[in-house]
């Protein structure tokens, strides 16, 4: 199952003056689109195009192309209300992005087909989604499926593979481009074509075991799930992966220690707040600054990676251990992304017998402490050294065309009129 | 990578509106042993909200609807999967606006009625588009 369109679509469920135009959300930093309405598609913006761009062109003006910031909250809330509302369908339930979810299903055709649809119609009923479900026998053909359904519009967003009759099937493999295929980018298809696979269909009547050794086993997964065998199985759910990254690029480079200083401070802080929520410390942490890519004058990308001295949750550790990246900055050069990573993750309270070390900040539970904090007062009230900056330093992200959060922030709820 | 915070459903995860209770004791007869027993918490999500996919809360602008107890800035809770009925209190989309109003399936037609003598109901026309985007369950209103 996935949400067509889904950035647009969250916009629309909440403003129906967006219905029928061309729309396209923008990337972080009101960077460029990164969705598009089909109007929008239709009008010939590139995915990818960047908004300085589009917002001059006389083209798209004329149409009417509305431009929205990401609404990463309204986006967020709704995602999680579509798979909890799928989980009422199956139990068996794989959230793979933020719009997209496998879910293991059982029946005959038409009890499938009538699943399918009702699927979609409970999540246009609920959030006012449109969605397209794509039901076969392996995740890799159940992606097809969906495409199938996304682009048939007779099919009316529903496709189960196996009640499409095995003629069309085949047609449709064998028009379809390998890059097409779940997990097939534009490198692998240079190679495959190479060897003159060019159709899905090719794809899927060659010799598997020779395709393992030219390439790898994910392959020949591929090309077995393309004929009807699932290797690729449903994961559980992964809370907490063994790694956390927090990394952005600037609105406006920073260019100086000092500004530095306050980024490193609240990725440290953020990767304390998510450690905590899911009761892990980590025991090591790499902080790294980059320059632009484009910037080829003044390169510059210092990183360092730091042992922490024990696992640790502890916010005035990770920050502490991230600032360790300082002395490499220099005044000047213009820095456009840093991040920080903390690995060798564990639960907490899994220390080794042998490791005689609680650090004194732990003990205080300060971490918690501005957790609670910033849950009662908000997420700026408090917070580590330059972290705790009232005003929010310049580099936070630019969102100027962001619509209202209306489902987290009770001040920003959807105005409705009675007049 | 971006990591989305705040994100919260709206019976509000984790933070839900808590109030404790106690039975009280009817009149007659001699008190329940049980009377002074804590019996939990009244969770107000629980009540309000039947459906916590499909519910959201919008604000009203606007004076229309005094009559039916909604004033101008308050709160409704609204249930986008719940089929509206003749009577129903609803957020309508009409013409792109989303308008609050009382539903009447009338054999002249559809009407969006207003709760108030100032405004005049609305009849939908045949060729108007008109969209149900929920029913209103409830209306918080401060005192």
């Amino acid at each position: 199952m996935d949400v067509n369109s889904f950035y647009v679509s969250c916009e629309r469920a909440f403003d129906p003056t967006l219905i029928g135009r061309p729309v396209i959300v923008l990337s972080n930093n009101d960077g460029c689109a990164v969705a598009r309405s089909d109007e929008a598609k239709a009008l010939g913006v590139e995915m990818g195009a960047p908004w300085f761009k589009l917002e001059t062109d006389a083209t798209f003006r004329g149409a009417g192309l509305v431009a929205k910031s990401s609404n990463y909250e309204l986006y967020g809330d709704l995602s999680s209300r579509v798979m909890q509302l799928l989980g009422r369908h199956s139990a068996w339930v794989e959230v793979y992005s933020i719009d997209e979810a496998f879910l293991g299903v059982r029946g005959t055709l038409p009890e499938l087909q009538q699943l399918a649809r009702r699927m979609k119609q409970d999540v246009m009923d609920h959030l006012g989604l449109p969605v397209c479900v794509g039901i076969a026998k392996t995740k890799t053909l159940a992606k097809l499926a969906n495409k199938a359904a996304k682009k048939n519009a007779h099919l009316e967003g529903v496709c189960v593979w196996e009640a499409v009759t095995l003629a069309d099937r085949e047609q449709l493999l064998g028009r379809l481009p390998v890059v097409e295929i779940w997990g097939i980018g534009p490198r692998l298809t240079k190679r495959l074509n190479g060897l003159g696979i060019w159709t899905m269909k090719d794809l899927r009547d060659s010799d598997a075991v020779m395709l393992r050794k030219r390439f790898s086993i994910v392959m020949m997964r591929t090309i077995l799930e393309l004929r009807g065998i699932p290797c690729i199985p449903m994961e559980e759910e992964h809370e907490i992966k063994d790694q956390l990254i927090f990394s952005r690029s600037f609105s406006t480079p920073i260019t100086d220690t000092h500004g530095m200083e306050q980024v490193l401070g609240i990725y440290a802080q953020q990767a304390s707040a998510r450690l905590h929520k899911h009761q892990r410390q980590a025991k090591v942490l790499s902080a790294w600054a980059m320059t632009s890519y484009y910037n080829t004058k003044d390169n510059h990308q210092p990183a360092v990676t730091v042992a922490l001295p024990g696992p640790t949750a502890d916010p005035l550790l990770l920050t502490r251990a991230a600032k360790e990246l300082l002395p490499q900055i220099i005044n000047g050069i213009k820095y456009a992304r840093a991040g920080i990573v903390v690995t060798d993750i564990r639960p907490t309270g899994t220390q080794e017998t042998f490791e005689p070390f609680v650090n004194p900040h732990e003990a205080k539970e300060i971490g918690p402490l501005i957790q609670k904090i910033k849950q009662r007062h908000g997420a700026s009230a408090v917070g580590l050294g330059l972290a705790g900056m009232k005003a929010g330093p310049e580099w936070t992200m630019r969102r100027e065309m962001m619509s209202p959060r209306y489902t987290t922030h009770w001040d920003e709820l959807l105005v409705v009129k009675a007049g | 990578m971006m990591t989305i915070q705040n994100i919260r459903s709206i019976d509000g995860g984790g933070d839900q509106i808590m109030l404790p209770v106690a039975e009280t004791s009817v009149a007659a007869g001699y008190p329940s042993p049980a009377q002074d027993y804590f019996l939990g918490s009244i969770n107000l999500s629980e009540h309000l909200i039947h459906d916590t996919t499909s519910t959201f809360i919008v604000r009203v602008s606007g004076h229309s609807m005094q009559g039916a107890g909604i004033a101008d800035g308050d709160e409704l809770i609204v249930n986008r999967a719940r089929k509206p009925v003749d009577g129903s209190v609803v957020v309508a989309i009409l013409d792109g606006e989303m308008t609050v109003k009382r539903l009447r399936l009338t054999p002249q037609g559809v009407v969006l009625q207003a709760e108030s003598p100032d405004y005049p109901d609305l009849a939908v026309g045949e060729l108007a588009s008109l969209t149900v985007w929920g029913v209103a369950e409830t209306c918080l209103h401060r005192l």
